[in-house]
């Protein structure tokens, strides 16, 4: 398969796809996502904004995986959008043989949450939409 | 099994797609290495390659973490869907309005079942000649008609015996719907070139020659009726190819001149039916 640079200025495109109410602040967002992380079936999540990075994942070893797995998923959103005029990506879901990833743009913030395959993600995107 | 068959099935089930849903814009096959296998009409080939190396990371990222099923991009103008389908990644890109369950279901369905077709009627890849594909089952078509055949046979003659009328001409008749129907194969189109090449001849497997011969027996297999996708036919002469590397490989070796008058190019199915003298 073809190679994709990997860009080092990742960062800069971390506000461009995305909509959600950018009312929620950042304490809010991470009791929300505490919240959410006590859902059945989560397993983690990582949010990621211009400034910080919090991970919080049941297992340590994956991180790594995951946190490329959501990069790879912001940038995809960005490339693809453009490609095929998405628009604004509001949110992409990766579903895997193992783990669920819903990852999701809130303001400058970058919110990948995994959750155990089969796991129902209405309720959490319910929680992160609410204002 | 050989891509240009794999190409030529999908890039047609994915035009349909988006007959049947007009909310699909874009559609394309590709498989885990990133080759590109099938786009629908609409889709540039380099869009396909840029949307391949966007999707490279997650995909990769995606196996090393279990394995991908389907991944969805939701966004406020469209709806970018990729699915993992054996070896292969199906992408769909449709509107911001369309049923995206109805969309997957007719995707879904039509991809897998013309994959799990092209598998069964294409097992042994163009190595063991997809000609003989479609034989297998015409064949017992071929048995089954044959057998009342014989049995009405053995009828008329008793019936001879017994009442010693007219009914030879009937016999006759009847007789000779006896031929089986003439087997359709289906090959792909290989161009054929040279001083000496003949302009109205095809050439097809030897193996599927004596199969025809075999099966008509009395019956002179001169010439075939060749016949595309597209409806467009036409009437050839027939000889065994002489190249080894087109053996076995379900390969028709057509001049130009009557891929032109069909409408087709080299990689393209056809119909092939013996003409039976």
């Amino acid at each position: 398969m073809v190679k994709k640079k990997k860009s080092a200025q990742e960062t800069s495109a971390i506000a461009e796809p995305i909509v959600v109410e950018e009312t929620i602040s950042g304490d809010d967002l991470r009791a929300r996502l505490e919240e959410i992380k006590s859902y059945r079936g989560v397993i983690g999540y990582i949010l990621r904004n211009a400034n910080t990075a919090s991970i919080d994942l049941d297992d340590p070893a994956k991180i790594i995986d995951y946190a490329v797995l959501s990069s790879s998923a912001f940038d995809a959103s960005r490339d693809l959008s453009q490609l095929f005029d998405l628009g604004n990506v509001e949110n992409s879901i990766f579903d895997g043989r193992k783990i669920k990833m819903l990852s999701i743009s809130i303001g400058q913030n970058r919110i990948s949450i995994f959750t155990e395959k089969g796991t129902d993600l209405e309720k959490i995107l319910m929680n992160l939409h609410t204002s | 099994m050989d891509n240009e068959v794999y190409s030529f099935a999908l890039k047609n089930t994915l035009n349909e797609i988006q007959k049947v849903c007009p909310d699909v814009k874009n559609a394309f096959v590709f498989k885990e290495d990133g080759e590109i296998v099938a786009g629908d009409e609409n889709t540039a080939e380099e869009t396909i390659v840029h949307a391949i190396d966007a999707l490279d990371g997650m995909l990769e990222k995606g196996e090393a973490t279990g394995g991908v099923e389907n991944i969805v991009f939701e966004g406020n103008k469209g709806r970018l869907n990729v699915s993992h389908i054996n070896d292969l990644y199906l992408v769909t890109v449709t509107s911001k309005g369309a049923d995206a369950n109805y969309v997957n279901t007719v995707t879904h369905v039509l991809v897998s079942t013309v994959l799990k077709l092209l598998e069964k009627i294409n097992p042994a890849p163009l190595e063991n000649n997809s000609g003989r594909l479609q034989a297998e089952p015409e064949d017992s078509i071929t048995e089954n008609s044959e057998e009342p055949a014989e049995e009405f046979v053995e009828e008329v003659e008793t019936l001879e015996h017994e009442e010693n009328v007219e009914p030879e001409a009937e016999t006759e008749s009847r007789s000779e719907s006896i031929v089986p129907e003439a087997l359709v194969n289906q090959f792909i189109v290989e161009n054929i070139g040279g001083l000496l090449v003949s302009g109205d001849t095809v050439r097809i497997d030897n193996d599927i020659l004596l199969q025809w011969k075999e099966l008509y027996e009395d019956r002179k297999i001169e010439e075939a009726e060749i016949e595309t996708f597209g409806g467009k036919s036409t009437r050839c002469k027939l000889k065994p190819v002489k190249d080894s590397k087109y053996e076995g490989k379900g390969i028709i070796q057509m001049p130009e001149k009557i891929q032109h008058a069909l409408g087709i190019r080299k990689g393209e199915l056809v119909r092939v039916k013996p003409v039976i003298e």
